[in-house]
């Protein structure tokens, strides 16, 4: 029951990642239907660029679902290493464990891409009423499914695999002893491991960004110097995903002086950087969905700003193109909120799972005398720290992506100015603070009810 | 059991095991924590059998040794010195993936915080072993269980989650499952420690009545002289070192035993 309880989070996350797949590239395929439709626009060029923007949103997302997953695993695992570890010593080997392991995350896979197809394919259908009602498309028999939509499920199912398999990497490192209640020193191996993911995160960084500068002189004279700039953004965050242990740190030593000096703020900003494993774990969920929301607003910012200085230059050329922009942008806001759900519940989930963990802690510290205010307070604290810190390096990664996205798409659009300054939307800024704060609440709710409901006592008798 | 009469060498002597009745055996056996001024020494040069079919109790305080004793001789330490048998099998300096099927197939552990799987029922955790196994019980195993499960009285607790159990209860399931695969040794780790005195003296009768019926070998740590006074055999730790080994002795004499080590010390 316990284990079906822990998985719905992932199913969650596969489902919304494959309906927005599946939505995706349905309603994709109902613009490009449209435009064909259209000969007045004569839009060539337009349906190659939807299609690769429609590629790049695919990939994304389900880098993010991957990603998500990956960590939720990883969150449920270090819940879980008492278990393993009790296993091993009976006698299971560390790779039996997680082939088990990956063997939930397959179903995991197959039901949230089921689950999702259908929500996709509902969600596509009713756009595509609802904006064919509002005079945004013409009126014509539109193809809802098509073949194309089996690759965002493919897509999801095995990355949410390969996120189970890699999330689980940490099944590997469960000694044995630790069932016996004797203390377990980090080996050598660890901590060589630790620095050499520190040289790979390095490595794919670098490389990342200079693949997203080619992207972006390369978009100077085509909209396919995208496709390098994906791969540089998918490359270079993945390295920060994977060095996320030394940047979450510094970013989170920085917030952890914001709450003041009281005792529970100071044993939260302690917590948060004592283990950055844990911390970076909780908070690479909430990164991404930040970079992600503050990237498709400042590439969408960007566009706007280089469409209105080509459409300055070139009034004739795109004369009928604003209702066109309008009718995407719309559907893309649409998409990029849906993209954001998928990061929050991540977030929510994998802060919430971390402290549910942490029982017996939190137990000590009610015995150590510890109201239950301040029980609250730490965790609530401890959530603000995360959460503002995940703010920041967000915010700095997504205006960068954005920026990089819009240019390397756009930048060859007759009459566009060249290389443009990244816009950044003010009002974003404010909607994300304020959507932070409703997540810092919402995600300590929980965790932190159940810390002081649960006597010091039996609190301190979990294992 | 099948009898081992392999010969083997030993600090150059041939040493046959199954004709001296050991179980397990270390010899010289040393373990020690950090370097340099911070060197915590566990174990120092011990050596010592454990006898075929024998309930032996490890005794010492805390801090002499006697856990550690147990987590390289069940190969779930290593040795910074010295060896460690399983019947005729070295087990120090064995690979990680050897030593999981060695603790699956030959070892059964027990534990003072019991250590059920808590998703699993009474049955399920008895199972546990021939499950990681990958293999069903044969017919022979079969019997062997149920009985089991009879005279650990669990019958009718199959279906009951561990946390439906009372700690006695949960021990007994414990019990059941180490001694399930009939291993060669079955490592009971202060069996007592969470149980009232008289659901722990239940539960060292049936390890006692294990040991005596079935021929089952038990190696038993505890600092608990009541505990120990259900052993055949005792041997005393202290300091890392093996400083007494003595035939079952009341709870009295251990008491006495330990009190004039601690004013010796």
């Amino acid at each position: 029951m316990n284990r079906l309880k822990e998985q719905l989070p992932s199913v969650l996350v596969a489902t919304l990642s494959s309906a927005f797949g599946v939505a995706l590239l349905s309603v994709t395929g109902v613009l490009s239907q449209a435009i064909a439709s259209d000969d007045a626009v004569g839009g060539g060029t337009v349906v190659l660029m939807l299609s690769a923007v429609a590629m790049v949103f695919l990939a994304i997302a389900v880098y993010v679902g991957a990603v998500v997953t990956a960590n939720t695993f990883a969150t449920i695992i270090a819940g879980r290493r008492r278990t393993i570890a009790l296993l091993r010593l009976i006698g299971a080997s560390a790779a039996g464990e997680r082939r088990r392991v990956a063997r939930s995350g397959l179903l995991v896979g197959i039901a949230g891409a089921v689950l999702g197809t259908i929500v996709g394919l509902a969600l596509s259908a009713v756009l595509t009423s609802i904006a064919v009602a509002g005079g945004l498309l013409p009126r014509i028999g539109y193809e809802i499914a098509e073949p194309v939509l089996l690759l965002p499920i493919a897509a999801v199912v095995l990355t949410t695999w390969l996120a189970s398999w890699l999330g689980s990497r940490s099944v590997l490192a469960v000694s044995p002893m630790e069932a016996t209640g004797a203390a377990v020193e980090p080996t050598r191996d660890e901590v060589d491991s630790r620095r050499g993911r520190t040289v790979v995160a390095l490595v794919l960084v670098v490389l990342g960004a200079a693949l997203l500068a080619l992207g972006v002189l390369v978009g100077l004279v085509s909209p396919l110097g995208v496709l390098i700039g994906v791969v540089g953004g998918l490359i270079s965050f993945t390295g920060i995903v994977l060095g996320a242990h030394r940047v979450m740190p510094v970013a989170l030593r920085l917030t952890g002086r914001l709450f003041g000096r009281s005792a529970p703020a100071r044993l939260a900003a302690e917590n948060a950087v004592r283990y950055p494993e844990r911390s970076s774990r909780t908070t690479v969920g909430l990164v991404i969905g930040i970079t992600l929301i503050t990237m498709f607003a400042v590439a969408m910012e960007s566009y706007r700003a280089i469409l209105h200085e080509a459409a300055q230059a070139e009034p004739e050329l795109y004369a009928g193109v604003d209702q066109l922009v309008d009718a995407t942008v719309t559907v893309f806001t649409v998409l990029i909120g849906f993209s954001a759900v998928i990061a929050a519940v991540g977030m929510v989930n994998n802060l919430s799972l971390s402290i549910l963990q942490r029982t017996r802690e939190l137990g000590l510290l009610r015995a150590l005398g510890f109201t239950g205010g301040q029980v609250r307070l730490m965790v609530l604290v401890e959530s603000a720290q995360l959460t503002v810190a995940s703010l920041l390096v967000g915010l700095v990664l997504g205006t960068v992506y954005g920026w990089a996205g819009a240019q390397s798409l756009f930048g060859s659009m007759s009459g566009a100015p060249g290389i443009v300054l990244p816009a950044v939307p003010l009002g974003l800024i404010g909607l994300l603070v304020a959507a932070s704060a409703v997540l810092i609440a919402v995600s300590s709710i929980a965790p932190a009810r159940r810390a002081t409901v649960v006597s010091p006592v039996a609190a301190l008798a979990v294992d | 059991m099948a009898v081992r009469q392999r010969l083997r060498s030993v600090d150059g002597m041939a040493f046959n095991h199954a004709e001296a009745g050991l179980v397990a055996r270390v010899s010289r056996l040393s373990k020690s924590y950090g370097s340099g001024q911070n060197t915590v020494i566990a174990l120092d040069g011990v050596s010592i059998g454990i006898r075929q079919a024998e309930f032996t109790a490890i005794m010492g305080p805390s801090g002499s040794g006697k856990s550690t004793l147990m987590h390289v001789m069940a190969g779930l330490d290593s040795a910074t010195s010295g060896t460690a048998w399983l019947g005729d099998t070295e087990i120090t300096g064995m690979a990680d993936a050897q030593l999981t099927v060695l603790r699956r197939r030959r070892v059964g552990f027990v534990f003072q915080s019991f250590n059920l799987v808590p998703t699993l029922d009474v049955r399920g955790n008895i199972l546990l072993p021939f499950e990681l196994d990958g293999r069903r019980p044969g017919p022979d195993e079969s019997a062997w269980i149920e009985r089991l499960i009879d005279s650990l009285g669990l019958r009718d607790r199959l279906g009951h989650r561990p946390h439906e159990l009372s700690g006695g209860q949960q021990q007994r399931v414990a019990i059941a499952r180490a001694l399930a695969t009939r291993p060669d040794l079955v490592f009971a780790d202060e069996p007592t420690g969470n149980l009232d005195s008289r659901t722990g003296r239940e539960v060292l009768a049936l390890l006692a009545t294990a040991s005596r019926e079935y021929g089952q070998s038990i190696a038993m740590v505890t600092h608990d002289p009541v505990a120990a006074s259900h052993a055949d055999r005792i041997l005393f730790l202290a300091d890392g070192r093996v400083v007494e080994d003595r035939e079952r002795s009341s709870a009295a004499e251990i008491s006495r035993f330990m009190l004039e080590m601690e004013a010796t010390a």
